[in-house]
Order: structure tokens, then C-alpha cells, then sequence
């Protein structure tokens, strides 16, 4: 008797590399939308090298009467003039993306193509390859730092390959606000403990996009007969006397479970995508790419709020 | 278990069961062995399953489906075995097996061996040796002492016999070998009837060296012989016996059978409650009662419940005697010829070659008569008398006649059954008072009881009885003034009969009534034949060999090698292996050796009284089974069902139902396919290269044109019979395929009704096989078109010839060329469709040539002349195909000489009467006679 899931070895992330692009061939550039430059929306990098609101120095320039800017006394104070110093547009978007390394990843059921944790790293290195197509910065946490290339997606694969064994939940403090975050997981841990582990990104003001990866298995549960389970993540085992009886109660749970974590996402405005592992790739690419491209009214109401915070 | 016909091989195993509840306990703490499966959201699953129960143990019931398994093996470890037998107790040296083989084991010799069997399989397990003796067999047949296996093969080659047994003989031999194996137990397997000699025999046999008896026997004997069948004046006497003391009443239906088998009668016996014989008569025609060669007992399929019967029993010989050689010549007035018609039907009549009486006697009796007839004989001579007396003495019947010789020779004490007074009466005449007197009733003691008087009879003179003491009771028949016509008499064992008038009409009109039929009827059902008729052929054989033997099923058979002449002698002659019952004899004459005698019964066999100990057991086939098989299975299929029932609670046939489905289904198929052996797929392909060629030819009519190798003559052909086809398109019913090349060597001919051939002298000659193919096609029905196309080519002169015309004759030089003559201007040709005066083609002025009509007539001048057939050749030098020529857009490709467009419409239309005669054959010459047969019938 065939079992009907297994856990598959890790993919081997050029492999993931490969069909990521694939995907991402398949979805027009990335704009993410700039959320404090409602004005502007600017695809590539080349626009964004000029002052602007951003973090970074750019330029002294002289005091022109009106201008709304504060005077850099500093340099003013080295000649006659006055100077206003102007910092970089800091237009460039930073996107992290983070693909869930767990081991309850690796899982794949008969029914499914690949297991969770390739499609998580497809999905993954599609959206670096999309982002970095765009000029988008893009980093992975607790691999790399926010870096601008146009290789962006094979960059991170290389390190991804090259990383060996990563966290299984990132510290996620270190991301600031008006980032974006890709989070690809099956979401399988209690709620709570979900929630308690991304509120520091509500907290950030980081707009997070939580694509969960879900095997059929996992959903409609066709296990029958005395049955016994073992969890990949810690190895506890169950046995069911007669599996087919719990399907119904399972079902119920594993929906509510979410139905909760989307409706806390779309109630701090982020996106959440389900997707099925015996389904394509590009339909959660498609999902994710609409979410973080401009959604009118919605993301204004972002912006006014980051707005806001600046002031 | 003693309420319960069953018991154990290895009891001790039994104690296993307590074993059970152990497995119990273990069944019930081992729950079937889950399928791991991997799943991530275990903790969802968990939060589930906290509620619910584990089934930490089986199902009770499928614990107690292993249980059950469990007990089953442990009781066919056990080796039960149901209606166990009684053993035979495992003491003495030896066994000594005595079996009856003689006649009466034959119905159930199966029981019988089955018992010996058991007894040698016993005396096997306890590794004694075994002494097997038939009774019925040969003396000198090996009796041991064997082993087990070898007794078991003496006694799988022993049969019944279909003779009595001999006890004291082999009993005595048994003793003997016994001698030797002192302690033996002796097994009897009696038969069940006493024989003479069987105190001594069993004395003999377990007075020393026995241990032990076993005495087999079968409840009751159940035999039922035949002991008598008698062929009598009215019928088939039978007589049948069985065991006496039987108190319940029997019936058995005796058939009679014929020398070919074939059963032609059959009686019922009853026997009475407590009588142990039955008699009863099969009341059969005396004709067919001639027939019967052997009687047998329905059901009893042994020697002594069937009867051979030979020529005793048969029809009777019966002498002529005369002495009136004189009246050859005027047969109705020959003493004899009354009697001859009389008798001839259910009697073999033997005549004297001499008429002198000292030969003609001695003859007669040579033959062995049942009974002569003397038509007024009147004295005997007396070296030949004494013989005839004595004849008549051992059972002989004398049938003499009265008349002028035997009035005249006086009184004959010993061959006449009265005295005569010398003279004959004379009633009625000129100077007699009386008048011939009629027969009256016939008296009640004699033969003739139940014959009617016959009315008609009037007697005028015979010869008369001198009256004495018993004239009344010898008389037969008397006239009705009392006087004697027919006195008969016993006379040791034979009959004399007188009859006193004639054989002939002259004394009385006696013999031309039936009613003298009907009384030498009677007289010669009384009669019996004096022996067999092997007598004459070799009287004095000393032997008679055997015939056919009566096997021990009571079946009819060729002699077995043992079988042994029969040496004929006073007594009754015993039935011995060397004599089995049976026919002896040849296909001539048979006689007839039974296995029981009138004076046989069944006498049952007592157990002898002795001091042994004693085991009586039945005749039984062994019922005892071994259940370990049974069980086994049981446990086997207890087993399929707990893998079903784990299969079931382990989810798969849930989870996958439609393939567990296919997969039982497929199964099931195979087993099925396996058992109903394979379906034969393949079917016989019988289609052959050129099928569709041949469907396609036979689809539609099509011309054909023989294909000559010369690429413009063929290229024309073609366009000719194309154009043909679209004018017979155009104008009649006619729609012909698109036109065929044959290639005559090769291609099937018999599809096309016409045959164009163009002769082209440049084209190669055909060979001598396609020029016979084609002489086939034409002698069954095609038809060629043979054109040279040399209208205009032909040299001048009667004996030039052009080329074409050369080869042409070259060709039909190979065939069977019927005699030809010009198309005559009567011919149907030139009325089946259009009506032609003459046939142009390209060319004009050519006859067409075609079979001559020879038997043709055209008596009454009709219009076209009467014939059957169709012409099978045609020869043209007008070149048709030229004229019908046409290219794709439907125009002539070549002119006509002469350029006349009328002639290309004549040729075209040549081509439909050709077409249309191909097709029709003579329809149209009856047709054109339709209004002349209308006006004849009326119309």
C-alpha cells in the first residue's frame, strides 16, 4: 500500500533557480509601488538617482527663499550662503523574501508535482528575479542585506545554496518600515504563534505578502484506515484507528486556521495567497504581483498613513 | 466426542486449543499495523484527534474470525476424521483373507473389495503378513502369505466369477500356508450361501493356527436367481428363487433377449412374503418365443439371474412321413401338403430323402425331430420300429394320420394311441344311413380345450377307435355322434396323437379348415425337440467348445482363455471355472449351460460355531473421512477473509476504491479466464492479396480489354471501352464500371462478362497457360471480342492474311473455337438492343463473327431466330475500340474510314447490342416473341 505523502530532499536550489525565471519570464516587470512617492511611479533605478526624501546625503544646495526645507546650518556656517542639504530619493523599493527552510516543507503527497519547499523556493526566486528586473533591492533575512543587481535572483540563490542550514523563523526586527516582505510558508504553526512571530513586522509598518504553499494532501486529507502520523518538524506520531473519520473535523480546523491568519492579514492590509502545490506556480506569481503592484484606493490609504508617520 | 461421529488421529493436540485464549489476549492487545504517513500540520491533526478514541485493540469480531482460524488448524493438526472405522485389532501373526469370488459376490464385489482393503490396510499398519484366497479361482492361484501392498495387488486383480465356489479346496490350501503363521487372524468374506462341504471347510480352516475370526457378511442375501425357464404350450414358464426367509414380499422382472441382445419380452415374478420361489409366464407369441436366447433377471447383475437357452427351447422339428410319392404331380391331393401349409410357419419341417420307410425313419430320427408326422402310414418296418418306439419313449411326439394304408394294416399297440377296428366308417353315401357328422365341443382334457368347434367340418369317413376303458380320456376331439376323431395318449415320456381321418380332403374337409391349423398347432407346442441339432452335424463329438460364456455381471461374452470345452454326459454336468455357465457349441447349434438347475435355492451360510473370538463386521465401502483437508481449507479461507477484513479497516478499499475495484475485477477475470480456458481471438484471417481488387471488380459490370504490352493499342482499348461505358450511360440501364485491363496471364478473368481483345501483331504472343486460361473463361461463359482491326489491311486474295489475321489464327489454334458463322441477320445480336443490320467500327464491312447457331430454327419466320446460349467468341476486323474511342472531353480520337459520323453511332450502338447480348444472353429473341405467345394465350 502506497503512502500517499513523502518528504522529498531539499531542491536543489539551481534547479528552483531555473523555474523561478520560468515563471517570472511569465509575469510582467514588478512595479512595486513606492509608497511615499504616491506621484511617481517610476519603473528602474536610473530615475530614482536624484534628491529626494531618503536616508542618504545627496547634495548641499544653496537656500532659495521658500524653500521648505530646513537649512543645513553646518554648511551654511562654513561660507556666506546658506545651503539646504538634500538627501537621496531613496525610490528604490526594498523587498525581502523569505522562503520557509522548515522540513514540514519538504513534504509532498501523491497528488501534488513538487513538494512545498520547491515550490516556496520557486515562488521565491520568481519574485527576486522578477524585483531585481525592476531595480528593486531585495534581500532574504538572516542571509543577505537589501542589494540592488540585476542578478538579484541568482545572487540569492547562489547564497541560499551556499548557506547550509538556516533558521527556521528569522528574526524579522531588523526590517524597517515601508519594506515589503514576501513570506512563503505553509503556515502549519499555531496561529498564535504566527501572529507572535510577524506582529514585529506590524509593528514595523512593513507591508508583508504571505503566500502559503499548501499540499492537497494537507487540505482535503485523504487518508482512510488506521493510520499513523508523524510530524517531519519534530517527529511526534499519531495514529488515527480510523483515519477517514477525522477528515471531516481536520478539514474544519485546518481552514479555520486559514481563514484566522488571512483575515488578521487583510486586517493590517496585507495580502495572503493560498497556494496548491498540484496547481502552477504563476497563480500565486499572478496573486503576489497584483497585491504588491499599486491597488488603488487600498494602497493610497497606505500611503496616507506612512505619510503620516513622516510627518 | 462420542455424540458426534468423529474422531482424532492425534488427540494430544487437541490440548492446543488451550492455547486460545492466550491468543485472545495477544489478538486483542495487537491492533492491525497502522500505514505511517507523514503530515506536516500534525498539530491541526492532533487537536482533532485528542477526542477521539483510539481503537487500541481489534474488532472483537475479527478477533474472533483469528480465533476460529486458530482453532480450525489446531483441530486439522489433530487429523479428525469423520464416521470413523472400527479397526481391526492389532493382533496375530497374519491375516488370512478367504473371500468368496463365486457368482453371487458379482453384484456388490466393490463392497467386498473395499472391505478386504480395509482389513489388508490394517494387517499393512500392523505389519503383518497377509494370505489372500479366492474361493472361486484357480487352484493353483498364489495365496501367500504377501505383504500388505502385494495382497492389495492380488486382490485389485481378482474378479467375481461366474461360478459356484469351492470352500473345502481353498480353504484347505489356507490352512495350509497357515501352518506356517500360527495366531493368523482369519478373515472370512463369505458370500453368504451355503455349499455343500462348508462344516469341513470351515472346520479345516479355524480348528488350528487361527486366532481370531472375522466374519464378513452382508445383512441378508439379497440374491435373486433364475432357476427355470421352460417354454411351454402357451408360454415362458419362468421360475425364480431367492434366500429363503424372507419375509417381505419381492417382485423381479425377468427379459427375454434375443441372440442380438435386443430385449423382446418380459414377465413379472412375485414372490410371496416368506416364499423363496416365484414362478411366472411370459405369455409371448410361440413364434416369438423362438427367439429367445436368454432370459435374465433385471437388476441382478450376476451369473445366476440369467438363463442361456438353446434349441430345446426352441422351435420344434418336425418329420414328414408319407408313403404316397405317387401324387407328385397333382399337390393338393399329396397326403402332405395340407400338413406342410399348416406347419410351415412355426416349425422347422424335415422330410426323408428316400421314400422307403427303413431309411426314411432312421433319417428323420437323425434329426432329432420334436415330433413327426406319418400322413396314413401303414405298417412300420420292423427294423426301424423299435427305434421310432424308442424315440417316442424319451419325449418323441407321433402324429400319424389315418387313411386306406393304415385302416388296412391293423393294430399297432405301441404307435398308435388306440385300437383300431380294422376297415374304415364311411358316414353318409348311397347306401349308409348316416350322413357326415360334425366336431363337436372338444373335450376338456385334451390340448384342444380352448379351440371353438369348428361348424363348417363335416367328417364322412374315418377310421374307428375299438372302445375301451380310457377311449374317453384319450380321445381329443370327437364327432357329434361321440365317436373319436383325434385320440392322443402319453406314452412314457412322448405322445402318440391319431387323427382319424386324412391329412388330405378326402376323408373329411378337416385339413382345409383353419380349425387343423390351429390343432397342429397345439400338437407341436406339445412336442419337444429330442436334443440339439449339433446331433447330426458331430454327433459323436466328444466336447463341445465354448461359445458364449455368461460373465459374472450376467452379461453375454466371447469365452475367456480359462473356458474349456464342455464334455456332453449323463447328469448334470457341474459349472466349473474350466465350464463356466454359458452357450457351448457353435453358431449351429448351441447348448445350453446354466450356473443354477431347477433344483437349486439359496441356502444361507451360517457362521460356524467356534471357540475363537469373533469380529463380525458388514460389507462396507469406507465412509470414514479425513476432515484435515476440509479444515484447512476453512482456515485458509478464514485467513482470506481477516486479510479482506484488514485490508478493509486499513482504508483500502476507501481509499481507493475504483482501483481496488479494477484490480478485484481484473482478478477476478484472470481466475475466470483461467478456469474457462482462453478465448480463441484469433479469428481466421482468410482475406487474401487482391480482395479488394476482385470486390471492386464484382462491385459493377466492367469491360475488360486484354492488356497486349503494346502501350497505344492498350492506351485506345481503354479509351474505346470508355467511351462504350458513357454511351451505354447515356443510353441505357445499363452502368458499367470504368473499364478493366486484364492481364490473361495473370488477373482473374471470371469477373467480367466481355473480353475485349485487340489482336496486334507486334504484341508478344500469349503463353500457352494464359491462352488455356483463357479457353477456361470461355468455356464457363465469358465471352471474348477478338478484333484484328485489318479491315483494310488484308492483303487480296482468299489465302492472304494480314499479320493480325496470322496471329489471330495462331491463337485460336490453342482453343476450343466452336464452329463460327457471320452474325445472320436473324441473330439476337442484331435485335437486343438496337436494331443492327450490321456491325462497323472504326472500319466498316467485316462481318462479326459468332458461334454458329447449328440447332437455331427460325421455322415460322419470327423475327429473330430461337437458340439458347451466348456466343463465347467474337471476331471482328471492324477495330470497335477505334470508333468508340473517346479522349476526356468526350471526342472521337480517331476517324472513321469512312469519315461518316453516322458509322461511329453504328459502331457505338454494335457495341451496345454486344453489351447488351453479353448481359441478357437470349431474353431478347423470347422477348420479341412476347405479343406472338400473347396472342396465343388469349390476350
Amino acid at each position: 500500500m502506497g503512502r500517499i505523502g513523502e518528504v522529498q530532499a531539499p531542491v536543489a536550489t539551481r534547479d528552483a533557480l531555473a523555474r523561478g525565471r520560468l515563471r517570472a519570464s511569465l509575469v510582467p516587470d514588478l512595479l512595486v509601488e513606492a509608497r511615499r512617492i504616491v506621484n511617481t511611479v517610476i519603473a528602474g533605478w536610473h530615475g530614482r538617482r536624484k534628491r529626494g526624501i531618503g536616508e542618504n546625503f545627496w547634495q548641499f544646495r544653496p537656500y532659495v527663499e521658500g524653500d521648505s526645507s530646513r537649512i543645513d546650518w553646518r554648511r551654511s556656517a562654513r561660507d556666506d550662503h546658506t545651503y539646504v542639504r538634500d538627501r537621496e530619493w531613496e525610490a528604490a523599493h526594498t523587498v525581502w523574501l523569505w522562503a520557509d527552510p522548515s522540513p514540514s516543507m519538504l513534504y509532498k503527497s501523491a497528488g501534488a508535482g513538487v513538494s512545498k519547499e520547491s515550490r516556496a523556493l520557486v515562488l521565491a526566486l520568481a519574485l527576486a528575479e522578477l524585483l531585481s528586473r525592476s531595480g528593486e533591492r531585495i534581500a532574504w533575512p538572516g542571509l543577505t542585506d537589501p542589494f540592488t543587481a540585476r542578478n538579484g535572483a541568482e545572487r540569492i540563490a547562489a547564497q541560499l545554496s551556499h548557506a547550509g542550514a538556516l533558521r527556521a523563523k528569522p528574526d524579522l526586527s531588523a526590517i524597517r518600515r515601508f519594506c515589503d516582505i514576501v513570506l512563503v510558508s505553509d503556515f502549519l504553526d499555531p496561529v498564535e504563534e504566527t501572529m507572535a512571530w510577524l506582529d514585529v513586522l506590524a509593528r514595523h509598518g512593513v507591508r508583508a505578502h504571505l503566500i502559503e504553499v499548501a499540499d492537497p494532501a494537507e487540505e482535503t486529507f485523504p487518508y482512510a484506515g488506521r493510520t499513523e502520523f508523524t510530524d517531519p518538524e519534530t517527529g511526534d506520531k499519531l495514529t488515527a484507528g480510523r483515519a477517514e473519520m477525522l477528515a471531516e473535523e481536520y478539514r474544519l480546523l485546518y481552514r479555520a486556521r486559514r481563514e484566522e491568519l488571512a483575515a488578521w492579514c487583510k486586517r493590517l492590509g496585507w495580502s495572503y495567497t493560498v497556494n496548491h502545490t498540484d496547481r502552477l506556480a504563476s497563480e500565486a506569481l499572478v496573486r503576489v504581483h497584483m497585491a504588491m503592484t499599486v491597488e488603488g484606493g487600498h494602497a493610497a490609504s497606505i500611503a496616507n498613513r506612512a505619510g503620516k508617520a513622516v510627518a | 466426542m462420542s455424540w458426534l461421529p468423529l474422531s482424532f488421529g492425534a488427540p494430544m493436540v487437541l490440548w492446543g486449543l488451550l492455547a486460545l485464549p492466550v491468543i485472545w489476549w495477544l489478538l486483542r492487545l495487537t491492533p492491525p499495523k497502522p500505514q505511517t504517513e507523514v503530515f506536516p500540520p500534525l498539530r491541526i491533526l492532533a487537536r482533532v484527534l485528542r477526542r477521539e478514541e483510539t481503537p487500541q485493540q481489534s474488532p472483537w469480531w475479527l478477533t474472533l474470525l483469528r480465533l476460529l482460524m486458530a482453532a480450525l488448524v489446531v483441530m486439522a493438526l489433530a487429523e479428525p476424521v469423520f464416521n470413523p472405522r472400527e479397526k481391526l485389532p492389532a493382533e496375530g501373526a497374519a491375516l488370512a483373507l478367504v473371500i468368496d469370488n463365486g457368482w453371487a459376490t458379482a453384484a456388490d464385489w466393490g463392497k467386498r473389495v473395499a472391505t478386504a482393503e480395509r482389513l489388508i490396510g490394517d494387517a499393512g499398519s500392523n505389519g503383518v503378513p497377509v494370505v489372500i484366497a479366492f474361493t472361486a479361482e484357480k487352484p493353483n492361484a498364489e495365496i501367500g502369505p504377501f505383504d500388505a501392498s502385494a495382497a492389495l495387488d492380488h486382490l485389485r486383480a481378482a474378479k467375481p466369477r461366474p461360478v459356484p465356489t469351492d470352500r473345502p479346496a481353498v480353504y484347505a490350501r489356507v490352512a495350509a500356508a497357515l501352518e506356517r503363521l500360527p495366531g493368523a487372524s482369519v478373515a472370512v468374506l463369505a458370500d453368504g450361501l451355503a455349499a455343500k462341504g462348508d462344516d469341513a471347510a470351515f472346520k479345516m480352516l479355524l480348528e488350528k493356527n487361527a486366532a481370531r475370526l472375522v466374519w464378513a457378511t452382508s445383512d441378508r442375501t439379497s440374491l435373486t436367481g433364475l432357476i427355470g425357464a421352460d417354454n411351454q404350450v402357451d408360454g415362458f414358464a419362468l421360475t425364480a428363487i431367492r434366500a429363503p426367509g424372507d419375509p417381505a414380499p419381492a417382485q423381479v422382472t425377468a427379459g427375454a433377449f434375443d441372440d442380438k441382445g435386443r430385449r423382446i419380452a418380459d414377465a413379472t415374478l412375485t414372490f410371496a412374503p416368506g416364499e423363496a420361489s416365484a414362478t411366472a409366464t411370459m405369455t409371448v407369441p410361440f413364434e416369438l418365443r423362438n427367439d429367445f436366447a436368454s432370459i435374465a433377471l433385471d437388476g441382478e447383475h450376476q451369473a445366476g439371474a440369467v438363463r442361456v437357452l438353446d434349441e430345446s427351447s426352441k422351435r420344434r422339428r418336425v418329420g414328414l412321413l408319407s408313403q404316397a410319392e405317387a401324387d407328385q404331380a397333382q399337390p393338393l391331393l399329396s397326403p402332405l401338403y395340407y400338413i406342410r401349409r399348416a406347419l410351415q410357419p412355426f416349425a422347422d419341417l424335415v422330410e426323408p430323402s428316400s421314400a422307403d420307410l427303413a431309411d426314411a425313419i432312421p433319417q428323420l430320427l437323425d434329426q432329432k425331430p420334436a415330433m413327426i408326422i406319418m400322413a396314413d402310414v401303414g405298417t412300420i418296418p420292423e427294423q426301424v420300429k423299435q427305434r421310432l418306439v424308442d424315440w417316442v419313449d424319451k419325449g418323441g411326439t407321433l402324429v400319424r394320420f389315418a387313411g386306406p394304408r393304415l385302416a388296412a394294416a391293423g393294430n399297432d399297440d405301441d404307435l398308435l394311441p388306440v385300437r383300431l377296428r380294422s376297415g374304415e366308417r364311411a358316414l353318409g353315401g348311397a347306401l349308409s344311413w348316416t350322413t357326415p357328422q360334425a366336431v363337436t365341443e372338444f373335450p376338456k382334457n385334451g390340448p384342444f380345450a380352448d379351440l371353438s368347434p369348428p361348424s363348417e367340418v363335416m367328417v364322412s369317413r374315418q377310421v374307428l377307435a375299438e372302445p375301451t376303458p380310457d377311449i374317453v380320456e384319450r380321445t381329443w376331439a370327437t364327432l357329434a355322434d361321440g365317436t373319436p376323431l383325434v385320440t392322443g395318449m402319453k406314452k412314457d415320456k412322448g405322445t402318440l396323437v391319431l387323427f382319424h381321418v386324412t391329412p388330405e380332403a378326402t376323408w373329411s374337409n378337416l385339413p382345409i379348415s383353419g380349425t387343423f391349423v390351429e390343432m397342429l398347432r397345439r400338437v407341436v407346442q406339445l412336442s419337444r425337440n429330442q436334443g440339439a441339432a449339433i446331433a447330426n452335424a458331430e454327433a459323436t463329438a466328444a466336447s463341445l467348445a465354448p461359445y458364449r460364456m455368461i460373465g459374472a455381471d450376467g452379461m453375454l461374452t466371447p469365452p475367456s482363455p480359462d473356458a474349456r470345452p464342455l464334455v456332453p454326459g449323463a447328469g448334470p454336468l457341474p459349472v466349473t471355472l474350466e465350464n463356466p455357465p454359458g452357450l457351448y457349441g457353435s453358431e449351429t447349434g448351441v447348448f445350453a449351460h446354466n450356473l443354477l438347475n431347477a433344483s437349486s435355492t439359496f441356502a444361507p451360510l451360517t457362521r460356524p460355531q467356534v471357540s475363537l473370538p469373533v469380529t463380525a463386521i458388514p460389507y462396507a465401502f469406507d465412509e470414514s473421512e479425513n476432515l484435515k483437508g476440509p479444515l484447512v481449507a476453512m482456515a485458509l479461507l478464514l485467513m482470506v477473509l481477516d486479510t479482506l477484513a484488514v485490508f478493509w479497516m486499513g482504508g483500502l478499499l476507501a481509499r481507493r476504491p475504483r482501483r481496488v475495484a479494477a484490480a478485484t475485477t481484473m482478478a477476478i477475470l484472470v481466475v475466470l479466464g483461467g478456469l474457462f480456458g482462453h478465448a480463441d481471438l484469433a479469428r481466421a484471417d482468410d482475406s487474401k492479396p487482391g480482395d479488394a481488387q476482385a470486390i471492386e471488380d464484382i462491385s459493377k459490370t466492367r469491360i475488360a480489354y486484354v492488356i497486349t504490352g503494346e502501350p497505344g493499342v492498350d492506351s485506345i482499348s481503354r479509351a474505346g471501352l470508355e467511351g462504350l461505358t458513357r454511351f451505354l450511360i447515356e443510353k441505357t440501364a445499363l452502368e458499367p464500371g470504368p473499364p478493366a485491363g486484364v492481364d490473361i496471364a495473370k488477373d482473374e478473368l471470371s469477373f467480367f462478362p466481355l473480353i475485349y481483345w485487340p489482336i496486334d501483331a507486334t504484341a508478344p504472343m500469349p503463353s500457352q497457360a494464359a491462352i488455356a486460361r483463357i479457353d477456361a473463361y470461355m468455356q464457363q461463359g465469358g465471352t471474348v471480342l477478338f478484333d484484328t482491326r485489318d479491315q483494310f489491311s488484308n492483303g487480296i486474295g482468299a489465302g492472304s492474311a494480314s499479320p493480325a489475321t496470322e496471329r489471330l489464327r495462331d491463337i485460336l489454334a490453342n482453343l476450343n473455337v466452336p464452329p463460327l458463322e457471320p452474325v445472320p441477320s436473324d441473330h439476337v445480336l442484331t435485335k437486343s438492343f438496337f436494331i443492327l443490320p450490321e456491325f462497323p467500327g472504326r472500319f466498316n464491312g467485316s462481318p462479326l463473327w459468332v458461334e454458329a447457331s447449328l440447332e437455331a430454327s427460325n421455322t415460322e419466320n419470327r423475327p429473330v431466330r430461337t437458340g439458347d446460349g451466348v456466343s463465347p467468341i467474337m471476331i471482328t476486323a471492324n477495330d470497335f475500340a477505334g470508333a468508340w474511342a473517346v479522349d476526356e472531353s468526350g471526342d472521337p480520337m480517331l476517324p472513321t474510314v469512312p469519315p461518316d459520323p453516322m458509322q461511329r453511332v453504328y459502331a457505338l450502338r454494335a457495341g451496345v447490342n454486344i453489351m447488351m447480348y453479353m448481359l441478357t444472353g437470349n431474353y431478347k429473341s423470347d422477348q420479341v416473341h412476347v405479343p406472338v405467345l400473347l396472342e396465343r394465350l388469349g390476350q
